[in-house]
């Protein structure tokens, strides 16, 4: 699944490894997640959304090819 | 006990090194009732010596998960899949050496009983999810 996790991350300045600490989850899983090779589970993708101030919806795109 | 205090265990560094080593240990007197001390003592150094390097190795994102430390929902997936690998890979074993065994005219004894244990099991932890939900 698509998502913009990337594109926040940097907007906001974030690394990898410091959005995996406030995620609590490793930094591989981040890169997984950015790279669409791991979809996060709900309450992941619903603690991201909430800290970037998105939706999930804005977050994650099902119909994106 | 709780889940969380499951789960403080298990992810903790230490808990896979002392399981490692509480198996060597009981696979030492285990050896030792059976009269073969020394195949205990080398699966209690083999076994040391794994929890050792899981204890002292890097910080991979591998062995971390391994040793619990490093384990996150992704990482949990992982290990589901894994062990569901392993699950299949013993079947399989199991099922061709028990028709080896039965193309030998043996009993196919104790391949048999090992798949109907395997067999209930997975019908068991299939009814348990089910009914939890």
């Amino acid at each position: 699944m698509k998502n913009h996790v990337r594109r926040l991350r940097a907007e906001r300045g974030l690394a990898q490894a410091q959005l995996a600490d406030a995620m609590r989850v490793s930094r591989q899983t981040i890169n997984s997640i950015e790279n669409d090779r791991y979809t996060p589970s709900l309450p992941l993708a619903l603690a991201l959304a909430r800290y970037f101030g998105v939706t999930v919806e804005e977050m994650f795109d099902d119909q994106e090819s | 006990m709780t889940r969380n205090r499951r789960q403080a265990i298990t992810s903790s560094k230490w808990f896979l090194p002392l399981f490692s080593i509480g198996i060597g240990v009981v696979i030492l007197l285990t050896s030792w009732l059976g009269g073969q001390l020394a195949v205990g003592l080398i699966a209690l150094a083999v076994l040391t010596g794994f929890g050792l390097f899981v204890l002292l190795a890097g910080r991979s994102e591998t062995i971390r998960g391994l040793r619990g430390d490093g384990r996150d929902e992704r990482f949990a997936q992982i290990d589901l899949t894994a062990t569901a690998v392993t699950g299949l890979v013993l079947i399989v074993a199991l099922v061709v050496a028990w028709l080896v065994q039965i193309a030998q005219g043996h009993s196919g004894s104790p391949y048999g009983w090992l798949m109907a244990v395997g067999g209930l099991a997975y019908l068991l932890a299939v009814a348990f999810l089910r009914w939890r939900g």
